[in-house]
């Protein structure tokens, strides 16, 4: 009986003197992200686009003459895990930490950063709820999950008018809140909403609920869906011929290539709201899609974009702030205000949010396989088509 | 049973939090994954009481683990309260659940149970992620401020509450129940015939089962700040954890939850965090599994005497 | 009930039914290998996602359609199968342990392991097999100019129900009418008694396994046109692979198929008029009431009837 004691303490020895340190003159950033599991396809386009960033931020000379040295963990999405690396982190002296993607796991790591009074820049995280809790250290760069949809809601309030609405949306926080947003915003209108409903994420077959949403015929089809759902939905929806006057998504699932690849026709003249797309006129923006698209062979989605951008606030924050000490930073983060690739960049305390990033929202639509941005216009790269035509006409 | 081993690892437990005075060590970082270890062992002596003396093979652990984690997290969202009562509130709301859950699941026998029971977390979870006006649904529920910055409470709470339940469930055992227990998992209906009444005494073992495991869900609530129901009534990492945490350790065994919340966590994250493997750490951990149980079929204290023997292969008979 | 009332009815059905041919076909696999050997396959859906890679590869590769691929995939999960219950099912299901459920941290291994190198080959990525039939449909008022409702039923899911429909058949012919399909049932009977019988009860095993992965590869690939592909897919489908075996009965086949139209049907039938969110707690309260008030699951059914009288 004695020997598995003997075991389990020589393995807590020996895990406790894992080396750990750093050398002077680089500045060690280690990112947890979910690099395994069900998100990992986020947390790799967000690997890809933080590892771009750092290789230019060196190639100009690095922060203040430190070079960025990155790191990677893998938190497999799972709540305790992300804990567990910040921990390590901020206790190994690491001054800043980015990244995360799931907002179970971004909520995690915001409660230690505030605890352990250490500065978070939530990078790709949605969930309102995050920057909501008066927390003085954590920053978010994407926009809230109630204004996801500004850009497509100005777009039907001017140009498609509608009467009715349908909302579909799966059972995660995303989900959830994109709908809950997408109702106020309909009341606002004067839209009537006559049906909101959820699905489990996953599900391989949307007909019945679709025939539900045919039989009563709203204007518009509001989806909110993460991944590969919104892909089903559209080829689901063309093969039931459910007509509305337009088809539209809210970001996520319905802004990424593989929306197109998989939906194929029946994406076409889908609109979508979105937070950055590859031809959008902010500085950096195309350079860094186009080499990434490069290196990569395909363009990458508004997650990858807001993580290239936040090393880039990460050092306009580093350069600015006194010292690097973790209150250093998080000054020099409350004064960035910056043009970044994703677009402005100033944490603002309003609405009831802190520290949070209010960056403008886009509608994109898709047009001949490609995703062109149509709203607003200023930023327009085609005019929009509305109205659609119908799944008759298109064949 | 003497309980001069225990106390002596309760000892060296206790003084862990120590290590914070040990230059270089990552001391924040060790405590979230002892205290998580210890609240392993607290799930993983509970499915050992259900499972593992009673024979009743449950794929549901998650349920308990996640109506205790609610309880907490609703008491705290609905009433203001400190979550902290959840502990005390989960044991009759969790023990209500089990006796209703067991007057369904226990009519049936062996896989069949195993069955019923993770449908019983998959229905939990959907119900959970259903109401949203009651639990938050996928919003889940977050607790603004926790109650301490530092880990040394809550690890001394976790092991507090780790050390209770060692000696509870030690006392059933060695109790007329435990008898009782063993007799229905070796042969139901044998235990039948001898007068035994299966059904009350497979549902004590579920009721106090599910009360034990309600409170490291209520534990968990406190500690973490944050739950929704895809993280406190998943199927793969808790039911299924429960379930490899005590076969990993030793069914049927005093020490085996404990050894195997040590293996499943600590080495887990261990595995995780050796450089350059990356995100194959799953691979390595998977065959790592698969390699125990071929050769210690009955877990790691289980087959000790077979691992004494692997490991001194000159001694061997 | 006016005419857009029915019309949602009967397209609920229809989906459905179609739903039942995929979650039969998913079933399959899993009811034998759990019939014969009585234990829980937690790596069942990680094999599935198994065979849906063969399929893409062979699509990415030489544009091999995914249905033909079935030659492929199906032999390959064959011997995977095969070796798994081999080298690793076997010798601890022969180890007399205090509880026989300890294959289960086996099936988890196996399918983190799965699981895991889909993820190094093949990054996270979502992948398709962008076939031209993918939306394809049938459409009642192509047929019928008037018709007051409109219709429609969908080439690739219609497939895979054929399909699904034709495995049965011919598992059931081989499971009834075949020597070796006579020893595999008397294997998950009593395999005692097979053993006396001169059954080689190993060899019978083995070949289950095998048979089972194989039939839940052959799924993957009717399931890849019309749904997609990452490595964490299979993990939901083992779900349904446990309510379809326990709705249908233990090793029964007809029982899978029967059980999966009924799991299908009710599904859709709780989106339509409940709301798809609770259409899961639909599933598994039916699998709940089967398990306590039917446990023969279909099967039995089907049996008291023939033999009732």
């Amino acid at each position: 009986m004695k020997r598995p004691l003997v075991t389990a303490l020589s393995i807590l020895v020996l895990a406790l003197s894992l080396p750990l340190g750093a050398l002077a003159s680089e500045f060690k950033l280690v990112v947890p992200l979910p690099l395994t599991g069900k998100v990992a396809k986020f947390g790799e386009i967000m690997k890809k686009s933080f590892e771009m960033a750092a290789e230019e931020i060196n190639a100009s000379g690095g922060i203040k003459g430190s070079t960025l040295v990155l790191g990677f963990e893998d938190s497999a999405g799972k709540p305790e895990t992300a804990r567990a690396i910040v921990e390590k982190l901020i206790e190994g002296g690491q001054p800043v930490i980015v990244g995360e993607y799931t907002s179970a796991c971004a909520k995690a790591v915001a409660a230690v950063a505030e605890e352990r009074k250490t500065p978070y820049l939530v990078v790709a995280s949605a969930d309102d709820a995050i920057t909501q809790q008066t927390y003085r250290y954590v920053f978010r760069q994407n926009q809230v999950n109630a204004h996801y949809a500004d850009a497509f809601v100005s777009f039907m309030g001017e140009v498609v008018k509608p009467k009715t609405i349908a909302i579909l949306y799966e059972t995660t926080a995303f989900g959830t809140s994109g709908a809950d947003a997408m109702e106020k915003d309909a009341l606002k209108l004067g839209i009537k909403v006559v049906l909101k409903e959820k699905y489990e994420a996953g599900a391989p077959d949307f007909k019945p609920i679709l025939s539900k949403v045919k039989s009563l015929q709203p204007d518009v089809v509001y989806m909110v869906s993460y991944v590969m759902d919104a892909s089903l939905l559209m080829k689901q929806i063309m093969e039931l011929r459910l007509e509305a006057k337009l088809f539209a998504g809210g970001a996520a699932g319905f802004a990424i290539p593989e929306f197109v690849g998989n939906a194929k026709e029946a994406a076409e003249y889908v609109i979508s709201a979105t937070l950055w797309t590859p031809k959008l006129s902010y500085p950096g923006a195309q350079a860094y899609a186009e080499k990434y698209k490069t290196k990569y062979g395909d363009y990458p989605s508004y997650h990858g974009a807001s993580a290239y951008a936040s090393l880039f606030v990460l050092k306009e924050a580093m350069t600015g702030a006194k010292d690097w000490s973790t209150e250093g930073i998080r000054d020099g983060m409350k004064a960035v205000d910056m043009q970044t690739a994703f677009g402005p960049v100033k944490f603002e305390d309003k609405e009831g949010y802190q520290n949070q990033n209010f960056v403008g929202t886009l509608a994109i639509q898709v047009q001949k396989g490609e995703f062109e941005t149509i709203w607003p216009k200023d930023q327009a790269s085609a005019p929009f088509v509305f109205p659609v035509p119908t799944w008759r006409e298109r064949r | 049973m003497t309980y001069r081993k225990p106390l002596l690892i309760l000892a060296l437990l206790a003084v862990l939090p120590l290590i914070r005075a040990v230059p270089g060590v990552n001391a924040n970082y060790w405590l979230h994954n002892f205290i998580l270890v210890v609240m392993w062992t607290i799930i993983g002596m509970s499915w050992n009481l259900l499972s593992g003396y009673c024979g009743q093979v449950s794929f549901g652990h998650a349920a308990f683990f996640g109506i205790g984690a609610y309880t907490s997290g609703l008491l705290y969202v609905k009433f203001g309260l400190s979550a902290w009562w959840g502990m005390l509130a989960s044991i009759p709301v969790v023990g209500a659940a089990a006796l209703l859950i067991g007057f369904v699941c226990l009519r049936l026998r062996g896989p069949f149970f195993a069955l019923a029971t993770i449908a019983v977390g998959v229905i939990l979870r959907i119900v959970a992620e259903n109401l949203t006006g009651f639990t938050g649904g996928d919003m889940g529920i977050m607790i603004r401020e926790r109650t301490w910055v530092e880990k040394t409470w809550y690890y001394y709470i976790i092991l507090a509450l780790a050390a209770g339940t060692f000696w509870f469930v030690d006392r059933i055992i060695a109790s007329k129940l435990g008898y009782y227990f063993v007799a229905i998992r070796e042969d139901q209906d044998a235990a039948e015939s001898l007068g035994i009444d299966t059904t009350r005494y497979k549902t004590i073992a579920l009721v106090l089962s599910a009360v034990l495991c309600g409170f490291a869900g209520a534990f968990y609530t406190n500690y973490m700040g944050y739950i929704d129901p895809k993280v406190v009534f998943a199927l793969h990492d808790i039911s299924v954890m429960a379930i490899m945490v005590v076969m990993v350790g030793g069914v049927a065994t005093r020490w085996g939850p404990v050894l195997g919340a040590v293996i499943m966590i600590l080495m887990a994250e261990i595995i995780r965090t050796i450089p350059k493997v990356g995100t194959a750490h799953h691979t390595l951990f998977g065959v790592l599994l698969i390699v125990v149980i071929i050769f210690l079929p009955n877990g790691v204290v289980g087959d000790a005497a077979k691992l004494r023997r692997l490991l001194r292969p000159g001694r061997s008979a | 009930m006016s005419a857009a009332k029915i019309e949602v009815l009967l397209q609920t059905l229809i989906s459905g039914l179609l739903l039942g041919g995929l979650y039969a076909l998913i079933g399959l696999g899993m009811t034998i290998i759990m019939g014969v050997m009585k234990i829980i396959n937690l790596a069942h859906g990680e094999l599935m996602m198994v065979g849906m890679y063969v399929a893409y590869l062979l699509f990415a590769w030489a544009h091999i359609d995914p249905y033909l691929s079935i030659l492929v995939a199906v032999p390959l999960l064959f011997f995977l199968g095969v070796a798994l219950q081999k080298y690793l099912v076997n010798p601890v299901l022969k180890v007399d342990a205090i509880l026989p459920e300890n294959q289960v941290i086996l099936t988890v291994g196996i399918g983190m392991v799965l699981a895991n190198l889909a993820t190094i080959i093949f990054k996270s990525d979502y992948r398709t097999t962008p076939v031209d039939y993918a939306t394809k449909a049938w459409y009642l008022t192509d047929l019928w100019k008037d018709s007051p409702i409109e219709l429609s039923l969908s080439f690739p899911w219609t497939v895979s129900f054929l399909f699904a429909v034709g495995i049965t058949a011919a598992l059931w012919f081989f499971l009834s009418r075949t020597d070796m399909g006579k020893s595999i049932r008397a294997t998950a009977q009593d395999k005692d008694a097979a053993m006396l019988m001169g059954v080689n009860v190993e060899r019978m095993r083995v070949f289950t396994f095998g048979l089972g992965s194989a039939l839940v590869g052959a799924a993957g690939c009717l399931f890849l046109p019309i749904y997609y592909l990452y490595p964490d897919v299979g993990g939901q489908f083992t779900l349904t692979g446990f309510v379809i075996t326990i709705l249908g009965g233990l090793g029964s086949t007809v029982g899978a198929i029967i059980g999966g139209l009924i799991l299908g049907v009710f599904e859709s039938l709780t989106a339509t008029y409940v709301g798809m969110g609770w259409a899961p707690v639909g599933r598994f309260v039916v699998f709940m009431l089967v398990l306590v008030f039917v446990p023969g699951g279909v099967a039995s059914l089907l049996r008291r009837r023939r033999f009732g009288k």
